[in-house]
């Protein structure tokens, strides 16, 4: 019989850590999303996780720890569909809940919606086609 | 979606909002900051930062001609990261009614 541990009701920096390290170990064992990651990220991922410290550190802590465009970034990579942001966004949402209470994992989804919505303006938005994408797919 | 920075950032112009922001996307004008849409990825960092209660999200209604102005000088501006002091006379212009009309400044700012 395990024991399950307490969920966390706080954001620290040690949370976050847990949070983006549980998150990415699933990201690259998931059949759609890992091909991506894998091309983008072909040797050792401890920069990328870093920068994922410091980006939620600063969106969640607003500490300023993170400096970068993250929309020139994912403009960069190829093989980019709307649909992945959904994924995206389920994975990381699985993975809050289950190291955050409740309270704590809906600030962390209600900012990684926002900011998934903003991307994928970003990348696939044009002003003479129907949004969202997946509209008309 | 993006945030903007409204009315009353002009003459207060804080700059606590340019630390805080992840994908540095504020500009500078002569006194006041404007967010560039296109780079602002939405996080809502900045918006409960601002000493002046300035920035929005573009969602909440009303605010296109702010959006538009945010575009506009975004485009021209000087880049802004690093926070400087505010005006000496901020707290004073802290809440005054209609600065765009009165108050507002189309010349650069510094920048970093």
């Amino acid at each position: 019989m395990t024991t399950m541990a307490a969920k966390i009701d706080h954001v620290s920096e040690d949370g976050i850590r847990r949070l983006v390290d549980a998150f990415y170990a699933r990201v690259r064992q998931d059949a759609e999303l890992a091909p991506i990651f894998a091309r983008a990220i072909p040797g050792d991922w401890g920069p990328h996780l870093d920068k994922m410290y410091a980006f939620w550190s600063s969106v969640m802590l607003t500490t300023g720890r993170y400096k970068g465009n993250p929309l020139a970034k994912h403009f960069a990579l190829p093989g980019m569909q709307p649909a992945l942001f959904e994924r995206w966004l389920a994975l990381f949402d699985e993975t809050a809940n289950e190291l955050f209470d409740d309270d704590i994992s809906a600030e962390f989804r209600a900012k990684a919606v926002r900011i998934a919505e903003s991307l994928k303006l970003g990348l696939f938005y044009r002003p003479d086609r129907p949004w969202p994408p997946e509209a008309v797919r | 979606m993006t945030f903007v920075v409204t009315d009353n950032c002009i003459r207060c112009k804080y700059m606590d909002c340019v630390e805080v922001c992840p994908v540095d996307c504020f500009y500078e004008g002569d006194n006041m900051l404007v967010i560039n849409p296109d780079e602002c990825i939405d996080c809502g960092v900045c918006e409960p930062e601002c000493p002046a209660e300035a920035i929005f999200p573009d969602s909440e209604p009303g605010l296109e001609a702010w959006v538009k102005l945010n575009a506009q000088y975004a485009a021209v501006w000087p880049n802004i990261s690093i926070k400087r002091d505010e005006p000496d006379d901020a707290k004073a212009f802290d809440g005054v009614a209609n600065k765009l009309e009165q108050y507002f400044s189309a010349e650069p700012g510094q920048g970093d």
